[in-house]
């Protein structure tokens, strides 16, 4: 998609397991983004809205669009609720820019929420893996665990072991989640404590894997000409890529390969016209830690293979020459499903705008966002940037 | 000339799963998983015309032995139980070489532990299934029955056949488990109490939720491998799903069996506890971990399989492995039942002449 937008909010719960229900999480979040703005912005100005979640748990699975209308203030307004499971804030910010795109004007509001703390153990481990192939691979036994640790087993084979890379991209992704005062996880870890984990998933351990988390954020979003109205540094959408694969692993050709992945960074690099060496810093899905080395080989930041390289030259830490994840990533920030893909755009916007403090990327300019459901089924890729 | 039959072969299946240690059933095996693998092996190599064909039954079995073998064999069956023991095996063995012909399945089951325990002095019973194979023959033939006595065991017995008890007609054939006694004729070794997993409360599901018609629906390929082969294009699609995947096209489609032996580990990995989806609980409090691995079984067609009668880690990338007839997990008052994978090491591939 070429149309551009501009976001003029941004808001963000913290992540992690949290008191607060999942109505709660979407106020707060909403708030926070109206706060933002520079000049005032009013729920009146905002003419449609999406919420991203996948309704985990099953509290509210059907029409949750109208709780969010009534928590924002927006009762009467057009609300739809864009489910993709882990990438549903990826498309729905693509929803959005399509809503502007069609004349919603001045304000569009999206949304992402997950509250997956509130469940029974029973049922939390029903809903991680609602998302994957349900008639094949879930009764083989597999959670989304047991499938990035298939991926992970087939990487291995195909281009070496890469324990190595998976324990630096977590100790990396830990350390930036220890400046993030909204991260699930605010504290570093040592190799030794990634290493000697109880194993979940072969290869993959507890600190491979992301926590289930809490948590809410929402983006304002303007057409470009109408941005200064609310902010003087508003911060662009240049392009958004989307894909999708087939749902099951085994239907595909190649494990370690994202074809979802492929499809959204081309597409939004050829709509952006972006070389990949614009791009100062990465939001990736992190979702197990093998999933930043397809990231960074999918998006076309590394060959086939190399991504294990390049993670431990140190160059995706926060200041190295392509910091990725400087929020933690969905490993140490949490990721509360529906939420992911929007608190990306959160990081970006404070990022792009100086504004990340503690972890603040120097010379951030242009950033991408990559956000993933399930194994691989669906991707969304955007790109951002100031002035 | 009226048409006869008799044993054209007899397939013999002996669990060779590991609980506590010890070579034992696994705990995803019942009677009807036992009788499953044995009429496979009793099966294959079958010419492959559509008829029916008659299964008997002697042993206790779950209800889906009703429709199971049909959707097992590819064909319309009809299921006649008889009750277990020796003796009836033997009766029905020879009503059935005496019978008008047709082809037939005589198959006898028992998984002791399974059922209530019998007393001290009774003689150890072993796990395992063995199957007759009747085919149309021009001539009738029988063969000699070792003796037996009402309290023996039909699975013994049919063991004892076909470990040379008895001398055997040229004609009839033998494959799967037969050799000398292992370890898994003795009596069983104490199962951990099988977790009680209650099949029949499913009102609300916190499993993995494959309504009954898509379960029953998947069976061609979920039991049977079944695949479809585009004539158009020429391109293979696994699951069969009526549409070819490479060309779109829905006519012309010939339908295909992947091999159940021989497939390639593709991927692999061990689902530790807390990994495991809830369906799984019981299996992992009683078993723990377990391999599932991502199996290619013909070119580019590839199935995702646990693995089974095997300690968790044994398969890496590059193993072969096998697939057998096992349980699940229960779901809505019923287990569920497809293949799983065991590892082709020499002691487990069945021994199918060619």
């Amino acid at each position: 998609m070429t149309h551009r937008a501009a976001i003029v909010g941004a808001g963000h719960t913290r992540f992690g397991v949290l008191e607060e229900g999942p109505r709660a999480l979407l106020r707060s979040a909403v708030e926070a983004a109206f706060a933002s703005v520079d000049r005032s912005a009013e729920p009146r100005d905002v003419r449609e809205a999406f919420l991203a979640t996948l309704g985990f748990g099953g509290h509210q699975i059907g029409n949750s669009a109208a709780a969010l209308a009534e928590e924002a203030g927006l009762v009467g307004v057009p609300v739809t609720r864009v489910e993709n499971a882990c990438a549903s804030g990826g498309f729905a910010l693509r929803s959005a820019i399509g809503a502007l795109a069609a004349g919603a004007s001045p304000l569009v509001l999206v949304v992402g929420l997950e509250k997956m703390t509130d469940v029974s153990n029973a049922r939390r481990r029903y809903w991680l893996g609602v998302s994957g192939d349900t008639e094949w691979e879930r009764a083989a036994g597999l959670t989304f665990a047991g499938v990035y640790g298939l991926i992970a087993s087939r990487y291995f084979a195909e281009h070496g072991d890469a324990s190595d890379a998976l324990v630096e991209v977590a100790t990396k992704n830990h350390e930036n989640g220890a400046l993030n005062p909204n991260a699930h996880f605010q504290k570093a870890v040592s190799r030794e404590q990634v290493r000697s984990a109880p194993r979940v998933a072969r290869p993959l351990g507890l600190y491979d894997c992301c926590p289930v988390s809490d948590g809410a954020a929402a983006l304002l979003l303007a057409p470009p000409d109408l941005a200064h109205r609310y902010t003087d540094t508003p911060v662009y959408v240049d392009a958004t890529g989307a894909g999708t694969d087939f749902l099951a692993v085994q239907e595909r050709r190649e494990l370690t390969r994202f074809g979802a992945t492929h499809r959204a960074a081309h597409e939004a690099f050829r709509s952006a016209g972006w070389h990949r060496s614009d791009v100062s810093f990465l939001e990736v899905h992190d979702c197990f830690t093998i999933a930043e080395l397809l990231a960074l080989e999918d998006l076309g930041f590394a060959a086939p293979g190399e991504a294990p390289r390049l993670t431990l030259s140190g160059a995706t830490r926060r200041t190295g020459r392509l910091p990725v994840n400087p929020d933690g990533g969905l490993k140490a920030k949490g990721h509360p499903i529906g939420a992911t893909g929007v608190s990306q755009v959160y990081e970006v916007f404070l990022q792009l705008r100086g504004a990340a403090g503690a972890r603040q990327v120097p010379h951030a300019e242009h950033a991408l966002t990559h956000n993933v459901g399930g194994a691989g089924a669906t991707a969304a890729v955007s790109l951002f940037s100031v002035g | 000339m009226t048409l006869v039959r008799r044993v054209a072969r007899i397939a013999a299946y002996r669990p060779r799963g590991l609980v506590g240690g010890a070579p034992n059933a696994s705990l995803d095996e019942d009677t009807f998983t036992l009788a499953a693998t044995a009429a496979e092996r009793a099966w294959s190599g079958q010419r492959e015309e559509p008829e029916p064909v008659d299964v008997h039954l002697v042993g206790e079995f779950p209800a889906v032995a009703e429709w199971g073998f049909s959707a097992l064999l590819g064909r319309a069956t009809d299921v006649v139980r008889h009750a277990g023991g020796a003796l009836e095996l033997a009766t029905t063995l020879r009503a059935l070489e005496d019978g008008p012909g047709g082809a037939a399945l005589l198959i006898a089951a028992e998984l002791p532990g399974s059922a209530p325990k019998r007393s001290a002095r009774s003689a150890p019973r072993p796990a395992g299934a063995v199957a007759f194979r009747f085919e149309a023959a021009d001539e009738p033939g029988r063969f000699e029955l070792p003796k037996m006595a009402a309290s023996h065991s039909a699975v013994a017995t049919a063991f004892k056949i076909g470990q040379g008890a008895q001398e055997l007609p040229a004609w009839v054939h033998l494959v799967g488990d037969w050799g000398p006694s292992t370890a898994a004729d003795r009596p069983p070794q104490e199962r951990p109490p099988p977790e009680p997993v209650d099949v029949s409360s499913g009102a609300v599901s916190e499993g993995a939720y494959v309504p009954r018609p898509r379960y029953l629906e998947n069976l061609p390929s979920r039991w049977r491998f079944l695949a479809e082969v585009c004539e158009a294009c020429h391109g293979t699609t696994f699951p069969a799903r009526g549409i070819c995947r490479r060309c779109g096209r829905k006519e012309a489609l010939t339908q295909v069996r992947l091999p159940f032996d021989g497939g390639r580990v593709v991927a692999v990995t061990t689902v530790g506890k807390g990994g495991q989806p809830t369906e799984f609980d019981a299996q992992v409090e009683a078993q723990g971990p377990y391999d599932v691995a991502l199996v290619e079984l013909a070119r580019g067609m590839r199935v995702t399989l646990q693995v089974t009668d095997a300690p968790a880690g044994t398969l890496d990338v590059g193993d072969r492995v096998n697939t057998l007839l096992r349980r699940l997990y229960p779901m809505e008052g019923e287990w569920r039942y497809g293949r799983k994978a065991v590892p082709a090491t020499p002691r487990t591939v069945p021994d199918v002449p060619a």
